[in-house]
């Protein structure tokens, strides 16, 4: 018996039939738990939230219903506005160049073999595993302004010790060059997963016609790694957009009205004022604007790697 | 199998009727005292647990001072969960109380407790209570002071036959005074936690206060008439000896300790919480002679200010503290208040009068030669938008320390806190 012939035999229904019920059942109970937890601990607390940012309540217990008042008085709030350009500067400051530094230390890495490689590794992921009131505390103790071991280098440039932490120009970017050195061992390894992936004949073929360092670099690992860029590029908007950890620490106890963010605008709205409703108007506008800017940047990235 | 499984439920039966035989209270307890002093306060809580071993056991924790404490205490409270006993500021106990996170201490609970209002001073009793209600057991009236180098001071001249400072008192006494001291081979004549508004508002409430200033009206608004221009005058002072280069600008709170004890600043303003680091590395023979007096007078009359640990007991809520652990709370607060001699070591004033007036806290040093500063102290504003981690001290650090470090002049300063702070009364 042929092939076609088989073929044949089986009843037309049957073979058109995609979703048998006993597959649809077992998958629908490998999903379940997934489901359940998601829609407690995620769906459910964002349906609560978006509804207490129409009341006026404290942060645990009833309110009352004031409809749209809050986001009216967010948007005549200067404080809001201030919170959300900072937020935007720290994407600005971490995201890109994030990415960019990772990609070159990734490429730089995956040229050494052996235990120097896992060495150097090593050295740039280990501050991934610090927390962060570690890194605050050193940080925080290499640029103190009066016995840093950072300020001999500073006074050099600058003439004399420089408070960084305490002059508002400096406050952002040096806490974005800490959270990069933080958090630039996940971005390496992600990269490096890429960069093995490409096989390496490609580079043997290419140098055997020639073709420079650079060229190479822009014509086969940049088009080949682009779908880790971009999945780097989007963790690390979602995350930046989020920031609060190191600009809350750094800038406890000095002016905190012009460096928060948003994420801070939610924690003092809500726990220090024990305004809820406030606090999840401003968390729920927050979340809209993640959503638009990782879809904008997703669907431009994907568009240009499309040609 | 069957002798194990005998012995399995032999045991279980053993090790609860144990349990049953030892039933103490264990006392959950939240402080927030990580400086110098809470070395003092663990010392103070095992002497307690060694004393009622069986009884009573305080199981405590120390959290980080300040927004990160009190926030903590606010939502445990609110879903029932936290703390049976917890340090609580005085000049927060406003808002702590109207968010609901303190319950209140009847009078039976502290005469039972063997305590009693005329124990403590008026004004300290009355800051703990909101409305006429308890809510609150004094513990310790602490404030700044000045601590000095005396041989440094002795080489410029500014140590009397006493042993204590003099030419201090006056705004231009004391700045002269810091040149002096620089001129003398010191970096700064005096260092001060310059990078927080915390620090700077206590120093700048001292110095209102000294002027009869008052920074919240009885009518509700913040620096009225001129009670704006003594608070320029107060942040002028400060802001004047940063700019000479006397008082360090933008320092942080460990680096202003340590140009004092390094021998680079003469004099240094900080809390008397400090008093134990002093006291231990003076021990240890690595810190000069040292003493400490109440803030000098800069303007009219002499004024310190003062805050006051007490103890509270949160209002968990659904989950309130059972009749029989509030009995033995306040036996554990009634204890730390008559063994409060022992938190004088931390530097602090004790409010239990019966230890204040005691001969051995009169000649206890070097607390008896600030402890006159109680007589004149200023405590913080009583509103729902002062105290610890509220407000005001969000407006110290926005608007009174950069005036301090000379990023904005005093006059803006404090229209500008005024204006913030006005704004965010409901």
């Amino acid at each position: 018996m042929s092939a076609a012939d088989t073929a044949a035999d089986v009843p037309l229904p049957a073979r058109k039939k995609r979703f048998n019920r006993n597959e649809v059942l077992a998958a629908l109970i490998f999903v379940l738990p997934f489901v359940v937890v998601y829609a407690v601990l995620f769906i459910y607390p964002t349906l609560q939230m978006i509804w207490l940012s129409f009341h006026k309540a404290p942060l645990i217990g009833p309110g009352t219903f004031i409809g749209f008042d809050n986001y009216l008085k967010l948007f005549k709030d200067k404080l809001f506005g201030v919170a959300l350009w900072n937020t935007v500067y720290f994407v600005i400051l971490t995201v890109v160049p994030a990415t960019m530094v990772a990609l070159a230390i990734a490429v730089g890495v995956n040229r050494l073999k052996g235990w120097m490689q896992s060495l150097i590794l090593a050295c740039f992921f280990i501050p991934y595993i610090l927390p962060v009131s570690v890194v605050f505390r050193v940080w925080g103790w290499m640029f103190d302004s009066q016995f840093g071991i950072l300020q001999p280098l500073i006074a050099l440039v600058a003439g004399g010790n420089v408070p960084v932490f305490r002059t508002l120009p400096l406050f952002m970017p040096t806490v974005a060059f800490i959270t990069i050195w933080w958090t630039i061992g996940f971005n390496i390894l992600l990269f490096i997963a890429g960069l093995r992936n490409i096989s390496p004949e490609i580079y043997e073929a290419a140098a055997l016609d020639g073709t420079p360092r650079w060229r190479q670099f822009t014509r086969i690992t940049w088009p080949l790694i682009w779908p880790i860029t971009v999945l780097v590029l989007t963790i690390q908007l979602i995350a930046q957009f989020k920031i609060f950890d190191q600009v809350y620490l750094f800038g406890n106890g000095g002016r905190s009205d012009a460096t928060m963010g948003l994420v801070q605008l939610i924690y003092r709205s809500a726990f220090q004022k024990n305004n809820g409703g406030y606090g999840a108007t401003v968390a729920v506008v927050l979340f809209l604007v993640i959503v638009v800017f990782s879809v904008l940047q997703f669907q431009m990235l994907r568009a240009r790697g499309n040609k | 199998m069957k002798s194990f499984l005998k012995m399995a439920v032999l045991s279980a039966g053993l090790l609860s009727t144990t349990g049953l035989v030892h039933a103490q209270e264990v006392v959950t307890w939240w402080d927030f005292l990580g400086g110098g002093d809470g070395v003092r306060m663990k010392a103070l809580i095992e002497k307690f647990n060694a004393e009622n071993a069986g009884k009573i056991e305080i199981q405590g924790t120390t959290l980080e001072w300040g927004t990160p404490f009190y926030t903590k205490v606010q939502t445990s409270a609110a879903i029932g969960e936290g703390p049976d006993v917890m340090t609580y500021h005085l000049s927060r106990l406003p808002l702590g109380v109207s968010s609901g996170a303190l319950s209140e201490i009847t009078a039976d609970e502290i005469a039972a407790a063997g305590l009693a209002g005329s124990d403590y001073a008026d004004s300290n009793w009355k800051a703990a209570q909101v409305d006429g209600k308890q809510y609150a057991i004094p513990f310790d009236i602490h404030s700044i002071v000045l601590y000095y180098n005396k041989d440094m001071l002795k080489a410029a001249g500014l140590l009397g036959d006493n042993g204590l400072p003099t030419g201090l008192d006056g705004v231009d006494n004391f700045k002269a005074a810091l040149q002096k001291l620089k001129d003398g081979g010191a970096e700064y004549g005096v260092s001060i936690h310059s990078a927080a508004g915390d620090s700077q508002w206590r120093i700048f409430y001292s110095l209102l206060g000294q002027q009869d200033g008052q920074f919240l009206d009885a009518d509700g608004n913040f620096l009225s008439g001129d009670n704006l221009d003594k608070a320029v005058k107060a942040t002028t002072v400060v802001a004047d000896w940063v700019k000479d280069g006397l008082a360090p600008a933008a320092t942080e709170y460990p680096a202003s300790i340590a140009l004092f004890t390094g021998g680079k600043a003469a004099m240094h303003i900080n809390g008397v919480w400090e008093v134990p680091t002093m006291t231990d590395l003076n021990a240890k023979g690595e810190l000069f002679d040292w003493g400490a007096i109440a803030l000098p007078t800069f303007f009219d009359h002499p004024a310190t200010w003062a805050d006051s640990h007490a103890f509270a007991i949160p209002n968990r809520v659904g989950n309130e503290v059972s009749p029989e652990k509030r009995a033995a709370v306040m036996q554990v607060i009634a204890w730390m208040n008559k063994n409060s001699l022992a938190w004088a070591d931390a530097g602090h004033i004790p409010a239990y009068s019966p230890v204040r007036n005691s001969e051995e806290f009169k000649t206890k040093q070097p607390n008896a030669t600030y402890s006159v500063l109680a007589d004149t102290a200023v405590f913080d504003p009583s509103s729902v938008l002062a105290g610890v981690a509220s407000p005001v001290y969000d407006a110290a650090g926005n608007y009174l320390m950069p005036a301090v470090n000379g990023e904005i002049d005093p006059q803006s300063a404090m229209e500008q806190m005024r204006d913030d702070l006005q704004g965010q009364v409901e």
